[in-house]
């Protein structure tokens, strides 16, 4: 019995065997997304590959509650008198036409907004509206909201919100957030050179763009079914993705640059199939033990932060099966003894 | 040993100087999490001046400051970002719009005499301009000024409407034509504005401006219908206001008080004025301004002009009951989300589970007393930040653990395990917090706002963590271990992972 091959317990998962079923899965998953973003793009009300949301686009949001409906909402305030009776229906196009007539004041030489392009969600059976407006000043956001109230108040004095967003403020949101998560990538893509190599570099970043492109492209198709639009928050979840991503891919190569001397005499595809075996338990107990605050922020956190911790759930979902499954399948291709 | 006791000691010490700060400052909560508004203002270039440089931006926000603090909204803040903006926000239930209003304006104030021989064009005008303020002011929405105010007279009623072909004659007389699709309110503005520009015109250039001003109050006029704003200036600016005063006193013609261009007040000077001017320093603004109006006029006048126009780029808004109940949904879902994990934790390690867990309370300790210190403002973003924080703090105690348990299951014994076990797992560690901090700093400085506050909470708990996997862990682990009954190695594993003939 030799001393070296004897350190090494016969890996119990070899994720080489798999290696094709691997790559079409993570292929087909790849191609529905690009599939996804294309669509997007071609459709004629989105015209980008994701839908953008009022941070990107610019604009003024303004969303109200309705002092009725729920019972729970009686806080005892006059402006919630009416509290446990059910809302009187409404319907959007009826709020879109009513608001397109509703005249606003010119403020200084800006063009007055054109009301008539108005997108208007009602949610929670009628309970609160979502209106999607062109950028309006503050005190045009007031009259729209006074009027509101008259048409189908009365509304929630505490419950409303008013965003506007000036169309150059988001397109400089946009280009801040493709800058910085390209910066990131390159930064890191340096790092892993200088640490490793140019090949683990390659291959971070192959791991990287392939859970970045999953993310965004169920994010493609939420937005062609279901209307869901991304904003500032879902780029930050693209970059925590991506930070995820290469540190799961990172211990992972960690444990094969470390294990390189004493397996010398192995062929590389059994060198990655021992560590990757040997960092498999990490590697799930590390996505779970970050899954359950995020499944928690899913199912209980406050509604802003829901479609956020989707996209976290999902890449860091991705993202670990890209380290197992991607990166050290890949690397016998790429890397020779 | 005695090493360890040293270090347990400053851990110990820091755990209650954290908490000491905690309690001292507590946490900043953003806008998000407790309701109110933020304006965002960018300064616009004028003039000579191109680009805006830092101190530029700086004495623009001084003059918003003492705007803001005369117009007396509590707790606010207000922050320059980056080259050429200024964030203001608005905690709690205050109207946005009006300090909009007020910030927003540039509050250029000028004096100018009316020239000479234009009496009678001045006379065909004013009339006009007071009938479309007094028609404008009736049809603006909200609260009406007259209506609170019960003991004031009603309003002559032929001043509050202009019929159809009134107005079609004021459009001839200024020689103007009814725009084709407009309303009636649009066509009301458009006079209004060609006669403002037509009475500049009749206006010398300014004499006197706000720069000379020393104060500004405001009073009730005589009737207490309607409100007037008073202004007292410096020894220079009373001289210049005396002898403009003069050169128009008994003449008929009137002074006009300009406000960003806008005719806001005509007065005529009586001929008792013809020897010496108006002296004293002192005038008054009357122009049937509600007390609000009259407030915030004031306000604008004392903390002087703006040195630039600045334009309003974004409102937020959040009702506080939207905020609340976020922070508690989220708030829960965060500490739910984190008993679970420590729940886990102790299942799957045991001994060093429980350790872990001690380990990132203090973690978690450390990294709130840092954001009650430096201090870092609380948004929804940021809790995210800090959450995940905790799932990379977790992460590198679940690496070392692993380690921990492949040495003990290779045979090797307690002690010597947890010792190779850090020492492994720290490249990876180390590597998987820089990449980390990495994406922290471009999302740092090339992001805004939400991405920043989101990137300042996770670099925070990126750098901490790295201090208290390979500090707190590993000191409370050894410190334990000094103890013979906690020297078991089921205490870290199942007995039948275990080599034989070491259990």
């Amino acid at each position: 019995m030799t001393v070296a091959p004897s350190l090494v317990p016969e890996p119990r998962f070899r994720i080489n065997r798999h290696r094709w079923l691997a790559w079409i899965g993570s292929g087909l998953a790849c191609l529905l997304s690009l599939v996804g973003l294309g669509l997007c793009w071609l459709h004629p009300s989105i015209r980008s590959p994701l839908k953008p949301g009022l941070d990107f686009t610019g604009g003024t949001q303004i969303q109200v509650v309705r002092a009725c409906g729920s019972p729970s909402a009686s806080s005892g305030s006059n402006s919630d008198r009416g509290a446990n009776l059910p809302c009187p229906a409404i319907s959007a196009p009826q709020i879109q036409q009513e608001l397109a007539r509703l005249e606003l004041k010119a403020e200084g030489s800006d063009q007055l907004p054109n009301l008539g392009s108005t997108n208007v969600q009602v949610l929670d059976k009628g309970r609160s509206v979502v209106l999607r407006l062109p950028a309006l000043s503050p005190d045009q956001g007031s009259a729209v909201l006074e009027d509101l109230n008259q048409r189908i108040g009365p509304l929630q004095k505490t419950g409303s919100s008013i965003d506007t967003i000036g169309p150059t403020l988001g397109s400089r949101l946009l280009q801040g957030s493709l800058i910085s998560l390209l910066v990131s990538f390159v930064a890191i893509a340096a790092y892993i050179s200088f640490r490793y190599s140019g090949v683990y570099a390659f291959l971070a970043l192959v791991c990287l763009a392939h859970d970045v492109l999953i993310t965004c492209g169920l994010f493609a198709w939420l937005g062609l079914l279901r209307g869901i639009e991304v904003d500032s928050l879902f780029a930050v979840s693209l970059i925590t993705v991506a930070g995820y991503s290469v540190t799961d891919t990172v211990v992972v190569f960690d444990r094969i640059r470390e294990q390189r001397k004493a397996l010398a005499q192995l062929p590389v595809v059994d060198q990655v199939d021992v560590a990757v075996d040997a960092t498999l338990t990490r590697s799930l107990y590390t996505s779970l033990t970050t899954l359950l605050p995020l499944l928690a922020l899913l199912f209980f956190g406050g509604s802003s932060l829901f479609w956020f911790s989707v996209a976290l759930a999902v890449g860091i979902g991705v993202g670990s099966w890209s380290s197992i499954g991607i990166a050290p399948t890949l690397l016998p291709l790429l890397a020779r003894r | 040993m005695a090493r360890q006791q040293g270090w347990f000691a400053l851990i110990l010490a820091l755990a209650i100087a954290a908490a000491a700060l905690l309690a001292t400052y507590g946490l900043q909560l953003g806008l998000d999490l407790r309701g109110g508004s933020q304006l965002t203002l960018q300064v616009l270039p004028a003039g000579a001046i191109k680009s805006i440089d830092q101190e530029q931006l700086e004495s623009v926000k001084d003059v918003l400051e003492r705007r803001i603090n005369g117009l007396g909204v509590a707790e606010s803040t207000l922050q320059t970002v980056g080259s050429d903006q200024l964030v203001l926000q608005l905690p709690g239930e205050q109207d946005p719009s009006r300090a909009a209003k007020v910030l927003g304006s540039t509050a250029l104030l000028e004096f100018r005499a009316q020239k000479p021989g234009s009496e009678k064009e001045m006379q065909g005008l004013l009339p006009l301009k007071r009938q479309l303020e007094a028609v404008l002011a009736a049809r603006r929405p909200g609260p009406k000024p007259a209506a609170t105010n019960s003991q004031s007279p009603p309003q002559p009623p032929k001043l509050q409407e202009l019929s159809d072909a009134e107005r079609g004659q004021a459009f001839t007389a200024l020689g103007l034509k009814i725009p084709p699709t407009s309303s009636e309110l649009e066509q009301l503005e458009a006079l209004q504005v060609e006669v403002n520009r037509r009475v500049l015109n009749l206006y010398g250039p300014p004499l006197l401006t706000g720069k000379d001003l020393t104060s500004a109050g405001r009073v009730q006029d005589p009737t207490g219908n309607a409100w007037e704003v008073t202004l007292g200036f410096n020894r220079e600016g009373g001289e210049k206001f005396a002898a403009l005063t003069q050169s128009i006193a008994g003449s008929g013609r009137v002074l006009g008080i300009v406000l960003d261009g806008r005719s806001i007040s005509e007065a005529t000077v009586g001929p008792q004025f013809k020897a010496a001017g108006i002296a004293g320093g002192a005038a008054s603004i009357t122009g049937n301004f509600s007390s609000e109006e009259a407030r915030d006029l004031e306000v604008q006048l004392r903390g002087g002009s703006l040195p630039l126009p600045v334009k309003i780029v974004e409102v937020r808004s959040i009702g506080p009951s939207l905020g609340a109940e976020n922070i508690r949904s989220s708030l829960l879902a965060g500490l739910a989300g984190l008993l679970l994990v420590a729940l886990f934790m102790i299942l799957v390690y045991r001994l060093p589970g429980l350790v872990a867990v001690i380990a990132l309370s203090l973690y978690s300790l450390f990294n709130l007393a840092i954001y009650a210190l430096i201090p870092v403002t609380l948004t929804l973003p940021g809790i995210a930040g800090f959450i995940l924080s905790v799932g990379m703090a977790v992460d590198a105690n679940v690496l070392i653990f692993e380690r921990v348990k492949e040495e003990l299951r290779s045979g090797n014994t307690l002690i010597r395990s947890i010792d190779t076990g850090f020492s492994l797992a720290f490249s990876s560690i180390l590597d998987g917090h820089v990449t980390g901090l990495i994406s922290c700093l471009a999302l740092f400085f090339l992001g805004t706002g939400l991405v920043k506050g989101f990137a300042v909470t996770l670099a925070i708990g990126l750098v901490l963590s790295l201090f208290t996997a390979l500090t707190c862990t590993r000191t409370l682990l050894r410190l334990l271990m000094g103890y013979p009954g906690l020297r078991r190695p089921t205490y870290f594993l199942p007995a039948h992972e275990l080599p034989v003939g070491n259990a």
